[in-house]
């Protein structure tokens, strides 16, 4: 269940693709264009010969006259499966098929011993896949090389062995030994049978045929429905293996049940409407993506084109959007579902319902005019009680010879969504700005289809009111889906507002009292724009209109505050400004000359100094006379001048650790020699005093 | 035995990631992608997008949204490097994944893409909420547009929308300018403003609304304008991406096939956008474009080439790293004006972009601030689809020793001089004081 129901939706995805609940397009030209994009040839050929089959019978149902060349690499390859001895009669059956259309020749000798072979395989299959292969294979080389002796051996027997495969509910398992049942299944039987019966020397039991035309009326009351009206056969998803999906099994029905209608004499009692709903299930699925899926699709399209049953003709319109000012005219085609014309025929339109009330008709029965040269039903003018808007038009095919009506199936009444546009006009648009008191205090004419450029200014106690009018082309009035007014303030913050029509005019009042709670307060410059739009008004606009300037009052403490605008991503990322340090200025200096000129000044004293001491007449008169004294005063001085020297190398380059160990061993030396100068010196003027 | 089991373990666990061809930073594309479907019919009527990601070497698993056997890891361990959600109808998800599941998927860094349409389900539109992005609320609105809609023969409700107001970012869309518009038929988005990592790929024309067509509009509609996103794209800070979008039929062969005339315009193109659009965006999203790398992050004093322990306040410095961009088979150099260092305490001292030499090596110079402490070199690298560079390195700078200043100051000399005249009076003096009569 869970399945149909998604498959049902993603048919509805397409059907809502193609716009209209109920309208199918026959094959078209797109069809033959992805058709030549997916059945491409790898280096010339295809990958299998049951590739090939499927390539070249859907270039053959859709006509493609430029197809590529794949002939000789396919008959290469047929003659080659043909030949081996190996071959399985799956890989015979799709030989033979692909040859089929590719029209090889298959030597005398060679179908001699597929014939044998393919015999002999009937006579040991024991799976419904077994007798498909073999009898397809003998009616394909039958068909081929026109020989009137291949026929199965004992028909009736292989008949009833193949029905045994049958269920009660009309589907069938692939062995016995299968419990399983299934629609797909169904369809190879069908085919297989009818298989039997072409090769049958001896007319087959009349009372058989008729169990299993009872099958086939059982199988389709198990057929599943879109609303759409389109018919499809399913199985249930058991284990994944064996199941094919509703496209490849309904395709599998489709050719079970057209091949078997084609061999069997009277009619199979099927309703013409489930032919009709499986025409309509394989064109509203469009062109599948898949090589597999597009050859079931056209496959079973070109077996409904020419079934026995009966033949599906499809109503389609080129264009369901019709303008009225444009005086665009009704056209509908009606095709096989393959696109080629139908035989003569009447359509009529029955009636026309407006989307929104469904029961009474807008028009009376018409027929549409026939035009022999394009085979297009055409009503010229669309009646007086059509107004722009959407519309569901029914209509009905007459075929004018009545044994076609046994030929062919129209269904009884297509619904057809139909949207009729029109130019609308707008009238009396102005805007108009009152004050609290009811009085109109500014006024202003709008050309809604030209440009506008209003400039209004307002207080939280005025109102603006907006209105216009909108009349259709046949002078109704008209109301558009879309009729809204925007208000945009500078901070982008929008305001909507869906205009209403109260009466005959669109009208909309904006009391900016009310209002300013829900403006949050934001006085400012806001911009109008309005947008009318409908999908039947050819002129829909989106139109700015001007501005406003609000003066709105200061917000009260608890506003609510207006919401977070989105940033703009462009200006969200990109390079920042670049930074660059700011060092720390070097400290300011003088001049250096001004610094040697001080540094000349501090000379001075030092030259005062010994200035003053020559002005005294110093002399060294006192300096020791004996040897030692003499020795350890020279000492004494020469240490004290290391030490200073010691400290002038310190500030050149010593460390103090290394000066104070010099200072430290300059300092012992000079202790003692300085105590025995010093002592020396006491001694001598002690001595001096005494004398 | 058992020791021979657990070598071979750890021996498969070791080789794994470099048997399987799968995701990995060095090669950033993804590879192994799990396409959830409503429908098989999905995989043939999409057949054109999926054909045109499996052409670029990518491994699609096709599941069903509710097979019971789909996971998205075991064992710990990711299966697939990016998940395609195209069942916009799915109630539940079948086995073991759920909301939670393909959050934690995201949040390790894989990619996702979201297809909504008309009527999507609970689950799928909590996904957009959880990536930042809020799809209408009114189940039966669509996007529709009566100025810029697609012109069609069999379309007349304006919900077909030609869209060609796209993000103007090469790394997103390509080189390559998208010309013809892009159909889209579904429902809307519009974008958290709190969030700063989703980004509008397609907006809807100013004319825009989302709301309901069959039936009349009373309340204002909830989304209006160039407000509503109908494409987005979300990078995340780990760099996992993900794709928006409220129509899955903008994938489907039919549009990618259709020609396309919006409404008002004379052109009528062949072939709609949609086929480059999203496969462009698709290359974005999968990795294939504007994926970074910054490797060989160096710096050292100008002149030498030996990088530091530390540097020294006023100390001139090189700095420079090389950014590679992946282009789904290799590394390319990128080229950008753009990129910028920042020396770092705090707040930045210098800020510099770097010039490039066209190969990829970004480099520059620039002298350290006379302030010390532990400073980073980062650059913090964001542009518009690029994902984010973020490198940071640390370094200490120091302030001089008591030797590097300045030994002799010429304004000092006069103290100097000073100092000097008093010591070499002091030894005069020394003779006079003792030797003077």
């Amino acid at each position: 269940m869970a399945r149909s129901l998604a498959g049902f939706l993603v048919f509805s995805l397409f059907v809502s693709i193609c716009g209209a609940a109920s309208l199918f397009q026959p094959i078209s030209d797109s069809h033959r264009s992805a058709a030549l994009e997916l059945f491409t040839p790898d280096h010339g050929s295809f990958k299998s010969l049951e590739e090939t089959y499927e390539a070249l019978r859907t270039f053959e149902v859709l006509g493609i006259e430029k197809k590529p060349d794949v002939t000789a690499s396919a008959c290469r390859s047929i003659s080659e499966t043909l030949g081996s001895p190996s071959s399985t009669p799956k890989d015979l059956f799709y030989a033979l098929k692909a040859n089929s259309i590719a029209k090889c020749r298959i030597n005398e000798k060679t179908s001699e011993g597929i014939i044998t072979k393919l015999n002999a395989a009937v006579g040991g299959a024991n799976s419904l896949l077994d007798f498909y292969y073999s009898v397809g294979g003998l009616v394909l080389i039958k068909d081929q090389t026109s020989r009137a002796d291949v026929h199965l051996a004992d028909t009736e027997g292989v008949f009833r062995s193949v029905k045994a495969f049958s269920q009660s509910d009309g589907r069938w398992r692939y062995s016995s030994n299968n419990p399983e049942s299934s629609a797909f299944a169904a369809g190879i039987a069908l085919e297989t049978l009818a298989g039997i019966i072409s090769l049958a020397s001896s007319e087959i039991d009349q009372s058989l045929i008729n169990t299993l035309k009872n099958d086939i009326s059982k199988l389709f009351d198990s057929i599943e429905k879109y609303d759409d009206g389109s018919l499809y056969f399913d199985d249930k998803l058991v284990d994944g293996r064996e199941y094919q999906g509703p496209l490849s099994t309904t395709s599998s029905v489709v050719r079970g049940l057209t091949a078997f209608a084609a061999v069997t004499a009277g009619s199979l009692n099927l309703p013409g409407d489930k032919i009709l709903g499986l025409a309509k299930f394989f064109l509203g699925i469009e062109a599948p993506g898949d090589a597999k899926d597009f050859f079931n699709q056209i496959d079973s399209l070109a077996c409904l084109e020419n079934n026995r049953v009966s033949i599906p003709l499809i109503l389609s319109l080129p264009s369901s959007v019709l303008s009225l000012t444009k005086k665009d005219s009704l056209k509908v085609r009606v095709n096989t579902v393959l696109g080629s014309n139908a035989p003569p025929l009447t359509v009529k339109l029955v009636g026309a319902y407006s989307s929104g009330s469904k029961d009474t008709s807008l028009v009376e029965t018409q027929d549409l005019k026939f035009e022999a040269g394009t085979g297009v039903h055409i009503l010229n003018n669309l009646p007086k009680t059509i107004d722009v808007g959407s519309y569901t038009f029914v209509f009905e095919i007459v075929l004018h010879e009545s044994e076609h009506e046994k030929i062919y199936v129209t269904g009884s009444q297509t619904k057809v969504p139909i949207f009729v546009t029109g130019l609308i006009k707008i009238e009396n648009a102005e805007i108009v700005l009152d004050n609290d008191l009811g009085n109109v205090e500014a006024q202003k004419k709008l050309d809604l289809a030209g440009q506008n450029a209003v400039s209004l200014s307002a207080n939280h106690l005025q109102k603006l009111r907006l209105s216009f009018q909108l009349t259709t082309p046949r002078g109704h009035a008209f109301k558009p889906h879309q009729a809204l007014l925007k208000l945009r303030h500078e901070s982008k913050i929008e305001h909507i507002f869906v205009v209403g029509n109260p009466g005959k005019k669109f009208e909309i009042v904006l009391d900016f009292l009310q209002l300013v709670d829900k403006f949050f307060y934001l006085s400012g410059r806001y911009d109008i724009e309005l947008a009318v739009g409908d999908a039947v008004m050819e002129n829909s606009l989106l139109q700015a209109i001007g501005h406003v300037e609000l003066d709105l009052p200061e917000p009260p403490e608890k506003a609510p505050r207006p919401p977070a605008q989105p940033v703009d991503p462009y200006s969200r990322y990109g390079p920042k400004a670049e930074i660059e340090h700011i060092f720390r200025a070097p400290d300011k200096r003088p001049p250096k000359e001004l610094s040697l000129a001080f540094l000349g000044l501090t000379i001075l004293p030092l030259l005062g100094f010994l200035v003053g001491l020559l002005r005294l007449g110093v002399n060294l008169k006192n300096f020791p006379t004996k040897a030692a004294p003499a020795l350890f005063g020279i000492l004494f001085h020469v240490g004290i001048g290391a030490v200073l020297l010691l400290y002038v190398f310190f500030w050149l380059k010593l460390d103090l650790f290394q000066t104070l160990k010099l200072l430290g061993f300059l300092g012992v030396f000079l202790v003692f020699v300085g105590h025995r100068i010093l002592s020396h010196l006491a001694g001598t003027s002690s001595k001096l005093k005494s004398a | 035995m058992g020791k021979f089991w657990v070598i071979f373990v750890a021996l498969i666990s070791i080789l794994l990631p470099f048997l399987c061809n799968s995701f990995s930073p060095e090669t950033p594309t993804d590879r192994r992608v799990l396409v959830l479907l409503d429908d098989f019919a999905i995989k043939s009527s999409h057949s054109l997008y999926f054909n045109s990601l499996k052409s670029r070497g990518f491994d699609l698993d096709f599941k069903l949204a509710d097979d019971p056997n789909i996971a998205l890891q075991r064992y710990g361990q990711y299966l697939y490097d990016a998940l395609i959600l195209f069942c916009p109808s799915v109630e539940r998800f079948g086995g073991s994944v759920d909301l939670a599941g393909i959050l934690s998927f995201v949040d390790s860094g894989h990619d996702l893409i979201i297809a909504a349409d008309a009527n999507a389900s609970d689950v799928i539109r909590e996904v957009a909420t959880e990536c930042g992005v809020d799809f209408d609320e009114d189940h039966s609105a669509m996007v529709i547009d009566h100025t810029s809609y697609a012109v069609s023969e069999t379309e007349g409700d304006h919900t077909l929308i030609a869209g060609d107001d796209f993000i103007k970012s090469d790394v997103i869309l390509g080189s390559k300018k998208i010309n013809a518009p892009v159909l889209f038929k579904g429902i809307g988005h519009s974008l958290n403003p709190a969030n700063s990592l989703v980004l509008k790929v397609l907006s809807a024309s100013p004319a825009a609304y989302s709301a309901n067509p069959k039936s009349k509009l009373s309340t204002p509609p909830s989304l209006t304008g160039s407000a509503i996103s109908l494409v987005s794209v979300v990078q995340a800070r780990n760099n996992a991406r993900v794709l928006i979008t409220g129509s899955i039929s903008m994938f489907s062969n039919r549009f990618f096939r259709s020609g396309v005339q919006k409404a008002g315009s004379p052109t009528k193109h062949e072939k709609s956008g949609n086929e480059q659009f999203s496969t462009e965006i698709s290359k974005w999203v999968f990795h294939e474009r504007g994926h970074l790398k910054a490797v060989n992050v160096k710096h050292h004093k100008v002149g030498e080439t030996e990088e530091p322990a530390l540097y020294r306040i006023n100390d001139d410095l090189e700095y420079s790293v090389e950014i590679y961009e992946w282009s789904g088979t290799s590394w390319e150099p990128y080229v950008a004006g753009d990129v910028q260092v920042q020396f770092y305490m705090m707040s930045p001292y210098v800020l510099k972009t770097l010039s490039n030499n066209k190969k990829g090596l970004y480099s520059t110079s620039f002298k350290v601030p006379d302030v010390y402490g532990v400073f980073q070199f980062k650059v913090e690298y964001q542009k518009l689809g690029y994902t984010s560079l973020s490198l940071s390195k640390q370094i200490p700078v120091r302030p001089y020793r008591h030797n590097e200043y300045e030994r002799f100051i010429p304004a000092a000399y006069p103290y100097y001089g000073a100092a000097f005249s008093m010591m070499a009076g002091f030894f005069i003096f020394s003779f006079v004081h003792l030797y003077s009569k």
